[in-house]
């Protein structure tokens, strides 16, 4: 089980700024709000660490643009939504990890025959 | 949660966040976290198991954002100050052993290690002159250890060598140090992405 939770870490790694990329794709968010959507897609960020590192990055980087807004009658709020540089990293990343993943589905598809009586 | 941002302020400050970066990040922290309590969350759902340690929750945080002051730590040990000043220290008490071991060579002409009999003086302080293959040391309760024997081995080629070593290891050690404070350090040793945090933290 904990070969497991450290794998799919280690996977989440790889693609979390990506996925956060995607899901500032549905329009600007401020953090705990990418958290929700993450959530909703189905990946939970509990047991794994947070996303403002991440975030700081991807700023820092130029990926992303930032301002800041109201947020339903709450605190003002540090905004996040994709600019140019970002969208077309989020697609060439979508491009390298549909790669991947047929690379590894093969892999995995061809240890499953070798496997199976 | 309070307590949680306060922790992470205080590494701000350790780190030297400028301070409107550091109200920046705590209103944000702030506002998700309240935002996820008054949704039945925890801490958590916020910040995963980041949760649990503010401090390298919040020098990731900043460091990621490129706001800190103070260079992220180098995973590998390297030459540290401590060691240097140790290191200086050594070399400044066997620099001046080593003089002071060629001043009185000079003046005597000759040190020599007694190397055979050692004589113990009762109830006398005798302090005589050095001499070829004699040393002389006051001894405790009042003795006098005296030791003689034969030629001895000669103290003035070694203290010589001890001596330049000495001087050459303390300005050696002074050049590092100035290029070890200079701009140029950091450069050089810097490796691809060594001020990057993990993106997942």
């Amino acid at each position: 089980m904990g070969n497991a939770e450290g794998r799919r870490s280690q996977l989440l790694r790889g693609v979390l700024d990506l996925c956060l990329l995607a899901v500032m794709g549905e329009g600007p968010a401020y953090g705990y709000e990418m958290t929700k959507r993450l959530r909703a897609r189905g990946l939970s960020i509990v047991g794994e660490g947070s996303i403002y590192p991440l975030l700081g990055r991807l700023e820092r980087d130029g990926l992303v643009e930032t301002h800041r807004a109201a947020s339903n009658g709450g605190p003002p709020r540090k905004y996040y939504n994709l600019s140019p540089d970002g969208e077309r990293a989020l697609q060439g990343g979508i491009n390298e990890w549909q790669a991947a993943r047929d690379a590894v589905d093969g892999a995995l598809g061809l240890v499953k025959a070798e496997v199976m009586p | 949660m309070i307590e949680f941002v306060e922790e992470c302020r205080r590494e701000w400050r350790r780190l030297g966040v400028p301070n409107p970066v550091a109200n920046e990040m705590a209103a944000d922290l702030t506002a998700d976290l309240e935002e996820a309590e008054a949704e039945g969350g925890s801490p958590e759902d916020v910040l995963g198991n980041s949760a649990f340690d503010p401090r390298r929750f919040a020098a990731a945080w900043a460091a990621a954002r490129g706001v800190t002051n103070i260079p992220a730590p180098d995973p590998q040990p390297r030459w540290r100050p401590p060691v240097a000043i140790a290191l200086a220290v050594f070399l400044g008490v066997l620099t001046i052993l080593a003089s002071f071991a060629l001043l009185v060579g000079r003046s005597s002409s000759s040190i020599a290690f007694a190397t055979r009999r050692i004589a113990a003086v009762p109830g006398r302080i005798h302090l005589f002159a050095p001499g070829p293959g004699r040393v002389v040391l006051p001894g405790p309760l009042g003795r006098t250890i005296v030791g003689t024997g034969g030629p001895g081995i000669s103290l003035h080629p070694l203290a010589l060598m001890v001596f330049i070593a000495g001087i050459v290891g303390i300005v050696g050690l002074g050049l590092f140090a100035l290029w070890y404070c200079s701009p140029w350090f950091g450069r050089r040793n810097r490796r691809p992405g060594a001020r990057r945090t993990p993106t997942w933290n």
